[in-house]
């Protein structure tokens, strides 16, 4: 259709022009303009001054003496205990295992967002190999590698692998439960909206701690398993709740009309949910289903409660020890960025998808 | 086995307590053109969705092709398959280009190999007169280009029967022929096609039967000739005389 848009430009203003036009429209708006202007040139410098000009970088001798008597930041406690904010109390002399095991799942997590890998016969094997491969590096015990428990795990790594096995938990489950809250049969129809319900009546927080706490004393011992599975599962119940519903609300928003043509081309019902009614409903629900990821994100922060040293908890842990205690922000701020890099790519990756799958609807 | 593509003998449907169809009896011939009219909320629409189960009737017998339409999904799915349905709306599928909502039905319900589905596709893009449009979205077509892609998808299922449920009623007035002439060369082609419309130069034209309905019930069928010349029923006549008075 673009070559029927028509060519005219619009004159284009040049910058002093639009400048006025913007800012120095009037009396009150240059004021306010220079206000403005004024304040954020002072908080910028002062930011700079505190974050770079005076900040300490680096501690030779792995003490906080460097940082006594400096007016800027306290870099240094990164330079000294990132290892414990990356990889929490993972052994010291292994934490290789940890770095590689990150990087396995965050390069499949980003292959996953690539076009080619969207069929269910390439994602599936493409996480089961991730998974193994994450878990060997994580747990050892074979190929030479010590063994290393779950307890042990923690800092970003911990945090990645809950994140991406709560919610490759979490989604299936969440088509399901979409699906059969849409169930013809009430008692299914009914059960399922219960369930759903309840799940996001409970805060996670007890959630969580029912899985890790509780549930050992319910559950016979063989499905007990380890806390750390527990708890992911726990978490991809919650994750699946609140999806459920997203998803449910794509599907409800396509006309009647299309469930029609498919059923009336002899279409059968997964052949129908597979090609024509999720494809559309993830479409119409893209912008609350990244919304909800990226608050899965840092909802992980939370299984600290149960012992868990997430990267946020291993952060407080770097400070912790009275030496950097005076450090907290310059460790917030680094915990910050960490979390800052994954949700914001998030959402790029959001209104990328939206642009990608807006063709042809107009 | 007997010549009838489609036998209702019997057949009575309700939407709660509200009785929507009415003791429906009706034959359908193979190559048969039927065109079905009548007023709003008449119960036309509702009969031809009936026949491939689009809506469930609660007494009476649907025998479509030999098949009788039971509880049983296989069944339902087998007739789905040999029923083709154009609806008034389009309802093409908006995520898939023109050629992928005709392949589709094919490759997953028919088992047929993508090239194959792709070639029939094509033929029956061109037999509707837009091959060019292939590869666009549905969204970037008009109304009248979108209802014969949907024409085309019906028939890339190679149906026995063809359900027409008001397929020009939703096209801008400049639209309307373009359809009804990809119609009538189906009629010709001795398809067997059940037509919800009002439009009665069609009708006239291409109808071994024209019936009307009105209120839940069959009040005549008749020839297109003995109809539009002499309707036996008054509410037929003072139908008629409303949509040909303008």
């Amino acid at each position: 259709m673009t070559d029927q848009i028509a060519v005219f430009i619009p004159p284009h203003s040049n910058i002093a022009q639009r400048l006025r036009k913007r800012f120095f429209s009037s009396a009150m708006n240059s004021v306010i303009t220079i206000i403005v202007g004024l304040f954020l040139a002072w908080a910028v410098w002062n930011v700079f001054n505190w974050a770079i000009l005076n900040a300490v970088w680096a501690s030779p001798d792995g003490t906080s003496k460097v940082c006594h008597g400096i007016e800027g930041a306290c870099w240094a406690v990164i330079d000294v205990r990132w290892r414990l904010i990356i990889f929490g109390l993972f052994p010291f002399e292994e934490q290789w295992r940890s770095t590689f095991a990150c990087i396995v799942i965050v390069m499949v997590a980003i292959m996953s967002c690539v076009p080619f890998f969207w069929k269910p016969m390439r994602l599936g094997p493409l996480w089961v190999v991730g998974f193994a491969i994450f878990y060997t590096l994580m747990a050892g015990g074979v190929f030479g590698l010590s063994y290393v428990g779950p307890a042990d795990w923690g800092g970003l790594t911990l945090t990645v692998f809950v994140y991406a096995a709560g919610v490759l938990i979490g989604m299936p489950t969440a088509i399901a439960l979409a699906l059969l809250r849409r169930s013809e049969l009430p008692v299914i129809a009914k059960t399922t909206g219960a369930i759903i319900d309840a799940v996001r009546s409970l805060p996670l927080v007890s959630i969580l701690f029912t899985a890790a706490l509780i549930l050992p004393f319910v559950l016979p011992g063989f499905l007990v398993g380890d806390k750390i599975w527990r708890v992911i599962i726990g978490f991809a119940l919650f994750f699946a709740a609140y999806q459920a519903e997203i998803i449910r609300s794509g599907i409800q928003a396509l006309p009647s009309g299309q469930e029609e043509a498919a059923k009336a081309l002899g279409l059968t019902y997964w052949q129908r949910i597979n090609r024509i009614i999720l494809p559309q409903a993830f479409r119409n629900a893209l912008p609350p289903t990244i919304n909800q990821f990226v608050i899965t994100f840092k909802e992980t922060s939370l299984i600290v409660i149960i012992g868990f040293f997430e990267v946020l908890a291993s952060g407080n842990a770097a400070f912790g020890s009275g030496e950097w205690s005076h450090a907290w922000v310059e460790v917030y701020c680094f915990v910050a960025m960490i979390y800052f890099v994954f949700v914001f790519s998030l959402s790029r990756y959001g209104a990328y998808l939206e642009r990608h799958l807006r063709v042809g609807q107009h | 086995m007997s010549n009838a593509a489609v036998t209702i003998s019997g057949m009575n449907k309700y939407y709660g307590s509200f009785h929507a169809l009415k003791n429906i009896n009706l034959t359908v011939q193979k190559g048969e053109r039927i065109v079905i009219c009548g007023p709003s909320g008449s119960g036309k629409s509702t009969l031809i969705r009936c026949i491939n189960k689009l809506e469930e009737h609660q007494q009476g017998s649907i025998n479509v092709l030999g098949t009788e339409l039971d509880d049983n999904v296989g069944n339902i799915d087998q007739i789905r398959r040999e029923v083709g349905m154009v609806f008034q709306h389009f309802n093409l599928f908006p995520h898939l280009t023109v050629l992928e909502n005709c392949t589709l039905s094919p490759m997953l319900a028919r088992k047929m190999p993508q090239d194959e589905a792709e070639n029939m596709a094509m033929t029956y893009l061109e037999r509707v007169r837009i091959p060019e449009q292939a590869e666009k979205f549905p969204g970037e077509l008009s109304g009248g280009q979108q209802q014969r892609v949907a024409i085309a998808r019906a028939l890339c299922m190679k149906p026995e029967v063809l359900l027409f449920d008001e397929p020009t009623s939703a096209l801008d007035p400049e639209m309307i022929s373009e359809v009804l002439e990809v119609m009538v060369s189906l009629a010709k082609d001795g398809m067997t096609m059940l037509c919800v419309t009002h439009e009665m130069g069609f009708a006239r034209q291409v109808a071994d039967r024209v019936i009307f309905m009105d209120q839940g019930e069959i009040v005549e069928q008749a020839a297109p000739e003995e109809f539009f010349g002499a309707p036996k029923n008054e509410r037929t006549q003072n139908f008629l005389n409303q949509i040909l008075s303008h």
